[in-house]
């Protein structure tokens, strides 16, 4: 009882030394940044097959009703990178929480949940050195160009429980800002001084979604969620744009065809050429429509004392919005990113507590530039 | 079991820790795919300040608060020194005896102890000549009016200089006695000029936040005990120099700076609002045409300052007192032509929040102030395309975008 309240101290106590979000891909450069996985580390370990259905993601408002009571949970996301550049690579390293709530129920049917879950990361850093001639002489200077912060999907969301079929709402805001700096520096012994520049954007947004959850057949599970958002509005000290988010599509089913297996898969799909056109005013490339598949499989055949140790297997593909090349006409080629993955729960404290831990290997390309990563999903849900 | 479950725990606290606490997010660029769409570029524009209001006054530091007292002979800069000392006690006790006091009876010698601070050492056989000057001599007087003084009537004595004397403190004895009219008050005035094989300078300290000049003379107490001595040390209440040709006012045309007293510019400068407001200055050069050669000791320098002016009065202008905004640069005596000043960091300082409001206007002025004999004139605006200008490289307002 009393470890379960300190791995979560742990997770928080890593929230607050580093920052809220951190780079996740050399790829969220582009566009509003990285496409971020707001998921649990259950999902995580099931390649995203069982979102639809996974009450602690922000995706599905009707799988709250998978709470049965009142709940807490957070997950904390560490992962390792090699970019790969065609000349050489780099390793990289950062830290996410892709996802924290609380939820609880209101008599037997309803279930209230709050969430704050990661939308977009636009957590980056790119080091250029040149040499440049200011009056004629060369002299080497080297620019640092970074962004830290993003954009957080807050969402109030409320499940019911019918008869038949288990439907659910939700509310989502859209806030966040990214401090976004310019320097350049010169080395010591030249006449020249560094330079820096810097803007603060302040992000906001609402959103809304729906989602529902049917049982056809004993053990199958199908839902479904649609998410309609606004416009982002970005706004600056002396500017400000608006962009139409997308509208957020989700299906899935999940099956246990046999006692200690059970089967999830989902396909999503995000109307991301909407921003299109707001990025092209802003003279960057046009984003694009983007799909995503996610397959599971959960093998409950080890326990840990009585208690039962699922095993997780997973894979997944997505698409990412912002492609690497196109313009302000034409988008670029379609950049995938795909992952295998794999991991493992436990309940503890009693039951009152279960961990669930997450491992994501995959990689994304782009012609000669690839990104191979490695993250690890720890996720614990305390029901006091 | 519950040591299983306490390692699985422990593993995963371990691996939140581990794997949580840690950034880095630093990618080498490649371009154009993953780099940022805007790119840091310069810009270099030289500026003529041809609308430059620039004035330059001369009597910052005046010769009485120099830090040194100079003897010349130099062709462009003839000098020598006046010194009043006090009057010394006229009497002195003696511990140990029974006696109250003695007094001052006989003169044994004077002994004149100056601090050297400069001298060409290329120059030989160096000597000090010393005169008596009238105990009240006029402090407001010139190198003219006391010319008459410097005879052989009123000659104390010549000194050498040793050829190997090194900068620090020298004594000299330079009479065994000192006759000085019960009118003078024991105040005695002296006269210091040099002569040697060929025209050169001598500084030494004046007091000024340095050594002062000290007289020292051994006495012989009156009799029956005119075997006791003593030694009694006063330092000058006057001291300065006068100087030929006198100082003036720098002409029209000229911005000077240094020299004794000493001489500062203000320079009004009109810039474009990108260079100030931009804060992304990153080179800043204000170029200045000399006219003559930097004055001074042979082989010496010294260093122009350019600062910030925060409170515009004139030549009683408050100067921004933080060095780290100021422009330096090195100056050699003998150097002529341009000379480039370092203007960054004031160009940057007027682009933060405290410079905005300050005025756009800089002093030049010598450094260390009121301490160097070197002084150097710079053309002013009127003369065209002599007159100053400022180079600026700076970085192109950098386009972050939105969102």
């Amino acid at each position: 009882m009393r470890r379960a309240p300190a791995v979560l101290a742990a997770l928080l106590a890593c929230a607050g030394a580093s920052r809220a979000a951190a780079q996740d891909s050399v790829f969220g450069i582009r566009g509003l940044g990285l496409l971020d996985r707001g998921v649990s580390g259950k999902s995580a370990a099931l390649g995203g097959g069982f979102v639809v259905f996974d009450p602690s993601a922000a995706v599905n408002p009707a799988s709250l009703a998978g709470w049965h009571t009142t709940a807490g949970w957070a997950v904390g996301a560490g992962s390792f990178r090699s970019f790969d550049y065609g000349t050489g690579t780099s390793s990289l390293s950062a830290t996410r929480f892709p996802v924290v709530g609380f939820a609880g129920g209101i008599g037997e049917k309803v279930v209230v949940a709050i969430t704050a879950s990661d939308y977009l990361d636009r957590n980056w850093s790119v080091q250029q050195t040149d040499t440049v001639s200011p009056r004629g002489t060369p002299v080497v200077a080297s620019d640092n160009t970074q962004s830290a912060g993003g954009v957080t999907d807050l969402r109030l969301a409320m499940a019911y429980r019918l008869p038949n079929i288990t439907v659910g709402f939700g509310a989502h805001v859209l806030t966040g800002s990214t401090n976004t700096s310019v320097s350049r520096q010169f080395p010591d012994d030249s006449a020249f001084v560094s330079y820096t520049q810097a803007q603060t954007t302040n992000y906001t947004g609402f959103g809304f979604s729906a989602g529902a959850l049917v049982s056809p057949l004993p053990g199958l599970v199908t839902g479904a969620s649609v998410r309609v958002n606004g416009r982002l509005r970005a706004t600056t000290t002396d500017t400000a744009a608006d962009v139409p988010m997308p509208v957020e599509v989700n299906a899935g089913f999940y099956d246990q065809p046999l006692p200690g297996l059970a089967v999830a898969g989902t396909v999503g799909w995000a109307s991301w050429s909407r921003a299109a056109g707001a990025l092209a005013a802003a003279g960057q490339a046009r984003s694009r429509d983007v799909w995503s598949v996610g397959l599971g499989v959960e093998v409950g055949v080890l326990r840990l004392g009585r208690r039962p140790l699922p095993l997780r297997f997973g894979y997944r593909w997505r698409q990412l919005p912002f492609p690497i090349g196109g313009d302000a006409t034409t988008p670029g080629p379609a950049l995938s990113e795909h992952a295998v993955t794999t991991g493992l729960g436990f309940d503890t404290a009693g039951g009152r507590a279960t961990v669930d831990l997450g491992l994501d290997i995959g990689s994304r390309a782009a012609g000669t530039l690839s990104e191979s990563f490695t993250t690890l999903y720890v996720g614990l849900t305390i029901r006091p | 079991m519950s040591a299983w479950r306490s390692a699985v725990f422990v593993t995963g606290l371990a691996a939140a820790a581990a794997m949580g606490c840690q950034e880095k997010v630093t990618t080498p660029s490649r371009c154009p795919a993953l780099c940022p769409a805007s790119k840091v570029e310069l810009a270099d524009t030289l500026l003529a300040l041809a609308d430059t209001a620039d004035t330059s006054v001369r009597g910052f530091v005046l010769i009485r608060e120099a830090t040194y007292l100079l003897a010349s002979t130099l062709d462009s800069l003839q000098a020598v020194t006046l010194i009043r000392f006090s009057a010394h006690d006229t009497m002195w006790t003696v511990s140990g005896t029974n006696l109250d006091s003695l007094y001052v009876g006989t003169q044994d010698s004077l002994v004149l102890t100056l601090s050297l601070a400069q001298r060409d050492t290329t120059v030989k056989n160096l000597r000090m000549v010393i005169w008596r000057l009238p105990a009240q001599f006029d402090t407001g007087a010139t190198y003219q009016s006391v010319q008459p003084f410097l005879a052989d009537s009123t000659l104390i004595d010549t000194v050498a200089i040793a050829d190997t004397a090194i900068a620090g403190s020298h004594t000299f004895n330079i009479a065994d006695s000192l006759h000085i009219p019960p009118g003078d008050s024991g105040v005695v005035s002296l006269a210091i000029g040099i002569v040697a094989p060929s025209k050169t300078a001598l500084t030494f300290g004046s007091g000024n936040l340095s050594t002062a000049p000290l007289l020292t003379t051994y006495v012989h107490a009156r009799a029956p005990f005119d075997t006791a001595t003593s030694l009694f040390s006063v330092s000058p209440s006057v001291a300065l120099f006068v100087l030929n040709p006198a100082p003036v006012q720098p002409p029209p045309g000229i911005l000077a700076v240094g020299g004794i007293p000493t001489a500062r510019t203000l320079m009004r400068l009109s810039l474009p609002k990108l260079v100030v407001d931009s804060a992304s200055v990153v080179r800043a050069t204000l170029l200045l045409n000399t006219v003559g050669a930097v004055g001074g000791f042979a082989g010496d320098s010294f260093y122009v300052v350019a600062e910030p002016v925060v409170r515009d009065y004139g030549v009683k202008s408050v100067l921004w007192p933080d060095s780290a905004t100021s422009g330096i640069v090195l100056v050699h005596q003998g150097q002529s032509g341009q000379i480039q000043l370092d203007m960054a960091p004031i160009l940057r300082f007027w682009g933060t929040a405290q410079g905005d409001s300050t005025p756009r206007l800089i002093m030049l002025r010598g450094y260390p102030e009121g301490s160097i004999l070197g002084a150097v004139n710079f053309a002013s605006h009127t003369a065209g395309a002599l007159g100053p200008q400022l180079e600026v490289t700076y970085v192109k307002p950098y386009s972050f975008g939105v969102p």
